[in-house]
């Protein structure tokens, strides 16, 4: 990864609604954090070890949930990977039960490949239910969200 | 040191590796599309991940949520199967840069084998001999016409990219050579992204005969003997058998060591097979697959070793179990594809079993076929002392083949083995032609 890949993913970053963003592969590592004003990249450092993106110690495989089975209208994971409710690990998730979602609003971020795809509500709705829990591991069709339509 | 195994694939081959992995005592995870939900892959593995809607497209093909099923689920290694993306070196390089283990040969290889151009150009420098043609890819269309005068016709033009007959044309006159090289190069770019195309000398109603090799990370490569696969219809592969009627031990040899010098030269590991193309006693190189094959028990029924299990052992970094004196060929194997001829619900299904009666499958009772897949829903392999004994097994092996609800092709193959052309063996790829016309 050269600095244009890395400036790349600056820019994208800045397009998403992450408050924070850690990277490492081999011997680049960089860390973006929102808000604080700080863009900081350690370009290639001291050899690290296990380049490998380790998916040994990926988020537990636990398949996917054991609450009761939604009644309603669900909200289901379009992609396999794993669920990030909150846009950092110290934020408030996107949505919360109860809440009302318009059409656009981050519901969560799905990560798959090292890429973080958001997940947008696609009409307005109100969140009846969060059916998976955080950094939880997703299938392609899982319902994330039980919701009622406004 | 392989724990887990995820198998991006589904049907009998995904069955036949999670059956292999389970003697290994290998963790399997299964992935699914919508359409799969109770396929019989998902029901057998440890875990099983839906990746996607019904279309392969957006399910088998997909290869973010392959790696992210793979790396969720903490599996140590990906074994493609057949089809799909089991001769994709952009799939494999992702597997292996995700940190796992790609059960297949090294990406360069597959890329390089992939171009048919390239792959005979090897074939060459190794040895192996090849159909006489044109060298390199056709670029000026004038100057190929000059050069196909002097090989002489027919000729056929191949996608260098090619596969599954697309891209191919038989020229047998040559004021149709350049609009023929033209429609080929388009059909070539739009199958394939890539419109380059070549020249061979056609041979008429070659037999088809392919070599199982095994190949591993020490420098160890060894051949398993041969299958014929001439019985086909529109380049569909429909009987296989091993050893092939038409080669005799001495052929079967140099064949064999000359496919190990290619293999070697390139530095192959894991399950290939290069294909021939075979004529009064001459074989020519075709190409090579660099992946297991639907026919691949032929060869284990043959040679008693366990392909799967060796394709694992060799990406673990092992040696092959086996060495080149153990593989002896003294009895004859045949495989039947049933293929359904449309969907349906499984009503009663009891297949056929004996001494040396495989079936590979994914069928049980209650299962429904989807319309979205190939159409092959079962594999039928027997083993026998000689040909003919072969032929008389698998008629009374197919006869005991009972499936309700969903339509086959099983009584015409019954009536293709059972015809004199065939019993006689030694016959071409147009043998079905002939064979249609006996049946009448």
């Amino acid at each position: 990864m050269d600095t244009k890949d890395i400036l790349a993913v600056i820019e994208k970053f800045n397009q998403t609604a992450l408050a924070e963003f850690k990277y490492r592969e081999g011997s680049v590592e960089f860390h973006l954090k929102r808000h604080a004003d700080v863009v900081y990249a350690s370009g290639p450092a001291a050899p690290a070890p296990a380049a490998a993106p380790a998916p040994h110690s990926a988020a537990p495989a636990a398949p996917v949930p054991a609450l009761a089975a939604p009644v309603g209208e669900t909200i289901n994971s379009p992609i396999v990977g794993t669920i990030y409710r909150t846009p950092a690990p110290d934020a408030p998730p996107f949505v919360e039960e109860g809440k009302m979602v318009k059409k656009g609003d981050t519901l969560c971020i799905i990560e798959a490949m090292k890429v973080m795809n958001e997940l947008v509500a696609e009409f307005d709705c109100e969140i009846l239910r969060v059916l998976v829990d955080n950094q939880h591991f997703v299938e392609y069709g899982t319902p994330l969200f039980e919701v009622r339509r406004k | 040191m392989i724990r887990s195994l995820l198998i991006a694939n589904r049907g009998e081959i995904a069955v036949r590796i999670i059956r292999a992995c389970k003697e290994l005592g290998i963790r399997t995870i299964a992935v699914y599309s919508e359409a799969d939900r109770k396929a019989l892959h998902v029901k057998m593995a440890d875990q099983a991940i839906c990746i996607g809607p019904p279309p392969s497209k957006e399910s088998y093909l997909n290869v973010s949520n392959l790696i992210s099923a793979a790396l969720n689920s903490r599996a140590d290694a990906v074994h493609p199967g057949v089809g799909f993306l089991s001769e994709n070196a952009e799939f494999a390089r992702k597997v292996q840069s995700a940190g796992l283990i790609w059960i297949g040969p090294d990406p360069d290889s597959i890329d390089m084998l992939g171009d048919k151009i390239r792959s005979k150009e090897n074939a060459t420098k190794y040895g192996v001999p090849c159909t006489p043609g044109i060298e390199g890819a056709v670029t000026n269309i004038d100057e190929t016409v000059a050069k196909v005068k002097k090989i002489g016709l027919p000729v056929i033009i191949k996608a260098s990219a090619g596969g599954g007959g697309k891209g191919m044309r038989i020229v047998r006159k040559l004021e149709e050579l350049a609009d023929n090289i033209k429609i080929a190069a388009n059909e070539a770019e739009k199958s394939f992204g890539d419109g380059t195309v070549f020249i061979e000398k056609y041979l008429e109603d070659a037999a088809h005969v392919e070599l199982q090799m095994m190949g591993d990370k020490h420098g160890n490569v060894i051949y398993l003997g041969e299958r014929d696969c001439s019985v086909q219809k529109n380049h569909q592969k429909l009987v296989e058998e091993s050893p092939s009627p038409l080669v005799t031990p001495e052929i079967r040899k140099k064949m064999g060591e000359d496919a190990v010098r290619l293999f070697k030269g390139i530095g192959y590991s894991g399950a290939g097979t290069i294909e021939f193309l075979f004529k009064d006693g001459q074989y020519y190189f075709m190409e090579v697959n660099s992946r297991i094959q639907v026919e691949h028990p032929v060869t284990e029924m043959v040679t008693g070793v366990d392909l799967i299990k060796e394709m694992i052992r060799v990406a673990n970094g092992d040696a092959l179990s086996v060495k080149q004196e153990d593989i002896r060929i003294d009895s004859y194997a045949m495989e039947i594809r049933v293929n359904a001829t449309s969907p349906g619900t499984v009503k009663e299904y009891l297949p056929p079993s004996g001494f040396k009666v495989r079936v590979d499958s994914f069928l049980y009772n209650g299962y429904t076929v989807p319309p979205t897949y190939d159409s092959m829903v079962a594999k039928v392999i027997i083993g026998a002392p000689t040909r003919t004994e072969g032929i008389n097994k698998m008629l009374a092996v197919l006869d005991e083949f009972h499936l309700e609800g969903v339509p086959t092709n099983l009584e015409m193959q019954k009536k293709i083995i059972n015809t004199q052309i065939f019993r006689k063996g030694g016959f071409g790829t147009q043998v079905l032609d002939s064979i249609l016309k006996e049946i009448g």
